[in-house]
């Protein structure tokens, strides 16, 4: 489904990323292993289309993403949820608002938001939160309503960059169990991460980066840095 | 480009940014009023005094009065005579009975008049040819040749209304409004895309997160960019109401007052060119192009899509 070839990206001549070259299949849960600034998070965006790539190739379902003209780039995000390390949810609305603005900034009409809303937050578990303020919910709670809205498009990828870094144990393992959960319903997700323990405990494929390039591959590995 | 649920959603968002920087957006409105007002002022002024220019040039003629009883014939070469001369625009013939029965049909109703015109056993007017020249600095050149010594014998009497003093003020006026007029719209103009410029720069700020996120979950660059574009709409739909309110009275009161003063015959305020719909279109268009160009300045330089 994702496929980089000999992938270059540079920032001010110096290269984050130096030649990679990855498949992802549909389904797969893949984690993204590095320090930080080892090239994990430009990875991602070279997906989304945030960051044009240097040298090299990136295909999602045979589409070259150099060839995705600038105004249709909004289409290939509403095929990819994201989530992030700083949540980034609107504070003066509801959890309820929140997903509900993914869906209104892309053309959904009220009564399928009214119906589809719901339905996602309890998938994540907050139904009985939908209601609450940022400020009202726990760490882990806020990101899963950031997942909920990366969901609410149906995604077919998900993308979560260091969903967790801010988070304690207890609501870090949350969140992967809800990555998780997701990723077993059918949607592909690529998890970056610089946490050891979450990735040994998910038993999947792991990919470890290390100064922009891939050093080790594992089907199902563990953190090896 | 859009569906009809997007299409309102922008215009809501537009509305909304509009209304919670209440003041700043009033200061957008009020600086793009004032700056229509200027121009309108300008552009009525203009008009006005060029309309002025053109009736007083048309009311300038000379009148030439024959001697009475002059053979028709005589009349008819000095008039081919003039007519042939390269200054004069158009000769207009009024014989003695024609004048007569003009002035008969003036004053029929002044019985005292009429009384003393009876009596009358010769018609007391002289014949008379109205002339205009081409150019305004050629009537003081045609009417001394009328007066040469060429026509004595057969001329009584040349009048020529020498109203060149008032169009030469008039031009001034003219001169000035457009020099300083245009300075001082400029002025405004640069005002008034500055403000608009600095509002919605403060929205993006303000939509910041807002922006991201939607940027982020695939919305639309034009999503995106609408409703900052809605709000500067909205700075021109007010400021062209305003202006247009403040506008009626020089509409139903002032412009008629002048143009009757200056040609009581004819109506200017009926005149297209005076249509109020008409000032207020071209209003709408300036505010529109004023603030959507500097509102896209602003969406180039601060919104990053």
């Amino acid at each position: 489904m994702i496929k980089f070839e000999n992938v270059i990206k540079k920032y001010n001549y110096q290269r984050a990323l130096d030649g990679i070259n990855l498949q992802v299949h549909r389904g797969e849960f893949v984690s993204l292993v590095g320090v930080s600034g080892a090239g994990k998070s430009t990875l991602l965006k070279l997906i989304i289309g945030e960051e044009i790539i240097d040298g090299g190739k990136i295909f999602i379902d045979d589409i070259d993403i150099a060839q995705v003209k600038k105004t249709d780039l909004p289409y290939l995000r509403r095929k990819i949820g994201m989530v992030f390390q700083d949540i980034k949810l609107l504070p003066r609305r509801t959890a309820f608002e929140n997903v509900a603005f993914a869906m209104e900034v892309c053309g959904h009409r009220l009564d399928k938001i009214k119906i589809e809303v719901p339905k996602i937050l309890d998938l994540v578990g907050l139904l009985h939160k939908q209601n609450s303020f940022p400020n009202e919910m726990s760490g882990g709670e806020k990101q899963r309503v950031a997942i909920a809205r990366a969901l609410s498009h149906r995604p077919v990828l998900l993308l979560a960059d260091e969903p967790t870094g801010n988070l304690d144990e207890v609501n870090a393992a949350e969140v992967l169990d809800l990555l998780m959960k997701i990723n077993q319903l059918g949607t592909t997700v690529i998890l970056a991460t610089h946490a050891s323990d979450l990735v040994n405990k998910i038993k999947k494929r792991v990919i470890t980066i290390e100064g922009g390039k891939i050093t080790i591959e594992q089907q199902k590995g563990k953190y090896k840095l | 480009m859009f569906d009809s649920i997007s299409f309102l959603r922008i215009i809501k968002t537009g509305v909304t940014n509009f209304v919670r920087n209440l003041w700043l957006s009033m200061a957008a409105t009020m600086v793009m009023t004032i700056t229509l007002v200027i121009f309108s002022t300008l552009f009525l002024l203009f008009v006005l005094t060029n309309y002025s220019i053109n009736t007083i040039q048309n009311t300038v003629d000379i009148s030439v009065y024959f001697k009475i009883g002059l053979a028709e014939e005589q009349i008819n070469t000095i008039k081919t005579e003039v007519s042939q001369d390269s200054k004069v625009k158009e000769v207009t013939y009024v014989s003695a009975s024609q004048a007569f029965d003009e002035f008969k049909a003036k004053h029929e109703n002044d019985q005292l008049i009429t009384q003393s015109l009876n009596e009358l056993n010769e018609n007391p007017l002289p014949a008379t040819l109205h002339i205009k020249a081409n150019d305004l600095e050629d009537y003081p050149v045609v009417a001394e040749k009328m007066q040469s010594e060429q026509y004595a014998d057969f001329i009584d009497k040349v009048n020529f209304e020498d109203n060149r003093l008032i169009i030469e003020r008039l031009n001034k006026v003219l001169n000035f409004i457009i020099t300083f007029g245009l300075a001082l719209f400029a002025v405004f103009v640069l005002i008034a895309v500055l403000v608009i410029y600095n509002t919605i720069t403060l929205t993006i700020y303000n939509r910041k997160e807002e922006v991201e996120i939607m940027r982020l979950v695939g919305a639309t660059n034009w999503y995106i960019r609408g409703p900052f574009l809605t709000e500067s709409m909205m700075y021109s739909i007010f400021s062209t109401i305003i202006t247009g309110l403040l506008f009626i009275p020089v509409f139903t009161k002032v412009i008629p007052a002048v143009t009757n003063y200056v040609s009581p015959d004819v109506s200017l305020y009926n005149n297209s060119v005076f249509n109020y719909a008409y000032l207020l279109l071209i209003l709408f268009g300036l505010s529109v192009v004023l603030s959507v160009s500097s509102t896209l300045f602003a969406i180039r330089k601060y919104l990053k899509i």
